[in-house]
């Protein structure tokens, strides 16, 4: 009798290793009751009934992440050394573009460390085995995100003005305090909120809006670092969207009773996420030498026809009606990118990135995109703004403004149906009054006002003598700010770098 | 409803109330019907700061930033929406004025809404 030599054991399937990773090493604890193995998934009111249900549609398994982001990483890094060795920063379309860069790295990078952290913790404390490899999946991409943001970015440092202390400025600076205070909101929420908050508004709702003008603005103008770190992260930013994705239909789907929790989280985060995008609108319409398209173009394709034409029918089904205040947002989109450059035109002075007036090409472009507001509403200010640069000044607004409560943005955001009007709302709490930007924003406070009394309003922190000192130039210091780094560009150390070393180019060409 | 939390009494006090100023208050100041200021300015005042003292020591240098800005045209104030007839001589305590009040005027300016929408 013979014995068949045995067959060498076939490899596994991507989807038999997935679920051996996931499933296969999950086990229900003896030792301790499960609320005690993961208390934080209960005190939001989320029933969770079955948590296999959870379907992950990448089935990602370790090796097959590591081998895939070690290969776009050595591409990039590539890239960012050929950019360095060849002084590529001397080809991108201006000098002033890099302020668009300076606002990306200051704002950006640190919120994706914080997403990183927190999609770490959800990688430990949600309950199910297939959303925590999932999140660590995405916190790995965010830690990933974060590191190749600042090296990409990095080169310019050499060069150019406000690239340094970034980390520091995310902490301290007035404008900054937007991101950083919509991630520490997110991030102090439960699990599940925060992954309505960042997982779905976030990389669903508004990723689009985000990413997109900043890598296109960078293809636009010749930025390559950034332009391939946005390629990098493409592919698991389309992960990070299916995830959102999940994460909501698989709440909805467990059980009735979170459909009005879930709809009261979209609700205050799309807001949320809305405010926080004025600073894009801003920088789409105004920081890019060669512009890409305008916000109220990006809003109408990425915002109105792909989420509410697309994604909000959809969720229908589950009894989820599109977020309140969204016609407020769509209404804004004639105005929004011009109140929120004017705020940073004026405060230039305490800013780390520099602006300046849109010279007569970019208002063309700007009346052509806003044909019904740019000329009436704020040409004008921009050319009373050029007769005070003609007289040899520069208009810094020098008050503080007062701040928003919810979205710590200025309050220049004006009322519905009427642009010259600017919007106050308040409430009292406690017998204090809080101010706020906006019906959305006011409604966010009101909901919740024990979580925003506590807001660290940067103005407010000034006037206790938190930040460094009482005038100007000391709370620059203690932001971390060096001289050149902000006012008007033309004329700024950058403007003469720039204009020096094409004057030497064309000498030598 | 108020926050949900891992604990049963979420209470914190306000980072911004008026105890954190000493005998000052916060006010805000808004340029009404003017585009050319982004938002209302907000400033450090001691309570006991006399109005007159105020015009001239914290609104008008800040509202001299718009180049149309003129202190004899300065009308209708407002404090917290009701109209405010204020002498010189009175404090910002005995108008009213309140932590985070809100004070608002009307001045014509080339960029003010008027000029700009009729």
């Amino acid at each position: 009798m013979t014995v068949p030599a045995q067959k060498p054991a076939r490899k596994l399937s991507m989807k038999q290793r997935y679920s051996a990773l996931t499933h296969d090493l999950n086990w229900t604890p003896t030792y301790v009751p499960e609320a005690e193995a993961f208390p934080y998934t209960t005190f939001e009111g989320i029933k969770i009934h079955d948590w296999s249900k959870w379907e992950d549609p990448f089935r990602l398994t370790v090796d097959a992440y590591c081998k895939y982001q070690a290969e776009k990483d050595r591409r990039l890094y590539a890239v960012l050394d050929s950019f360095a060795q060849s002084q590529g920063q001397l080809g991108l379309s201006d000098g002033s573009y890099l302020n668009a860069m300076k606002l990306f790295l200051q704002g950006i990078a640190s919120e994706e460390y914080q997403a990183h952290r927190n999609f770490a913790y959800l990688a430990r404390y949600l309950n199910g085995p297939g959303p925590r490899f999932a999140a660590l999946c995405q916190s790995l991409d965010e830690l990933r995100h974060a590191q190749t943001e600042i090296h990409a970015l990095s080169h310019y440092n050499k060069h150019f003005t406000g690239f340094h202390d970034w980390k520091k400025m995310h902490d301290r600076v007035w404008y900054l305090s937007v991101p950083k205070s919509f991630f520490d909101d997110a991030v102090t929420a439960g699990p599940f909120e925060f992954l309505i908050a960042i997982g779905f508004s976030f990389e669903y709702l508004l990723t689009n809006l985000l990413f997109v003008p900043f890598m296109s603005g960078a293809a636009f103008n010749g930025d390559l670092p950034t332009m391939t770190f946005g390629f990098s992260a493409q592919s698991d930013e389309s992960r990070h969207m299916t995830l959102g994705l999940e994460a909501i239909k698989f709440m909805l789907e467990q059980d009735e009773d979170n459909v009005p929790i879930v709809q009261e989280w979209l609700d205050k985060w799309f807001w949320r996420g809305y405010r926080l995008l004025a600073l894009v609108a801003a920088m789409m319409d105004y920081f890019l030498p060669k512009r890409v398209m305008s916000w109220k173009e990006s809003f109408e394709l990425y915002f109105e026809q792909q989420m509410l034409g697309g994604l909000f029918p959809d969720l229908a089904y589950y009894g989820i009606r599109p977020p309140r205040h969204v016609e407020q947002a769509i209404e804004e989109k004639e105005i929004l990118s011009h109140q929120a450059f004017w705020i940073l035109y004026q405060f230039s002075h305490a800013a780390a990135f520099q602006t300046t007036v849109p010279d007569a090409a970019a208002q063309e472009w700007l009346t052509s995109a806003y044909p019904e507001t740019f000329p009436k509403l704020y040409q004008p200010l921009f050319e009373k703004a050029q007769e005070v640069m003609d007289g040899g000044g520069r208009f810094f607004n020098m008050g503080l403004p007062q701040l928003c409560q919810v979205c710590q943005i200025p309050m220049g955001f004006t009322e519905p149906g009427d642009p010259t009007t600017i919007c106050q709302r308040h409430s009292i709490f406690k017998g204090e009054r809080y101010d706020m930007c906006s019906d959305g924003c006011k409604w966010i406070f009101d909901r919740e006002p024990e979580k925003y009394v506590q807001a660290w309003l940067p103005v407010h922190q000034i006037y206790q003598g938190n930040c460094g000192g009482p005038t100007i130039p000391d709370v620059l210091a203690w932001y971390g700010m060096q001289p050149d780094d902000g006012g008007d560009y033309l004329g700024s150390a950058d403007h003469q770098a720039w204009t020096a070393w094409h004057a030497t180019a064309a000498k030598e060409g | 409803m108020g926050v949900r939390a891992i604990v049963d009494t979420y209470e914190y006090p306000s980072r911004s109330a008026q105890e954190n100023y000493g005998d000052d208050l916060l006010v805000h100041v808004w340029w009404q019907d003017n585009l050319w200021f982004c938002s209302a300015g907000c400033f450090r005042v001691p309570q006991a700061m006399a109005w007159g003292d105020f015009l001239s020591g914290v609104v008008y240098p800040w509202a001299s930033g718009d180049p149309d800005f003129d202190p004899a045209t300065v009308h209708d104030w407002v404090l917290d929406d009701a109209p405010l007839e204020a002498s010189e001589g009175k404090t910002l305590a005995e108008l009213g004025v309140g932590h985070k009040s809100l004070l608002e005027f009307r001045a014509p300016s080339r960029t003010g809404r008027e000029a700009l929408v009729g």
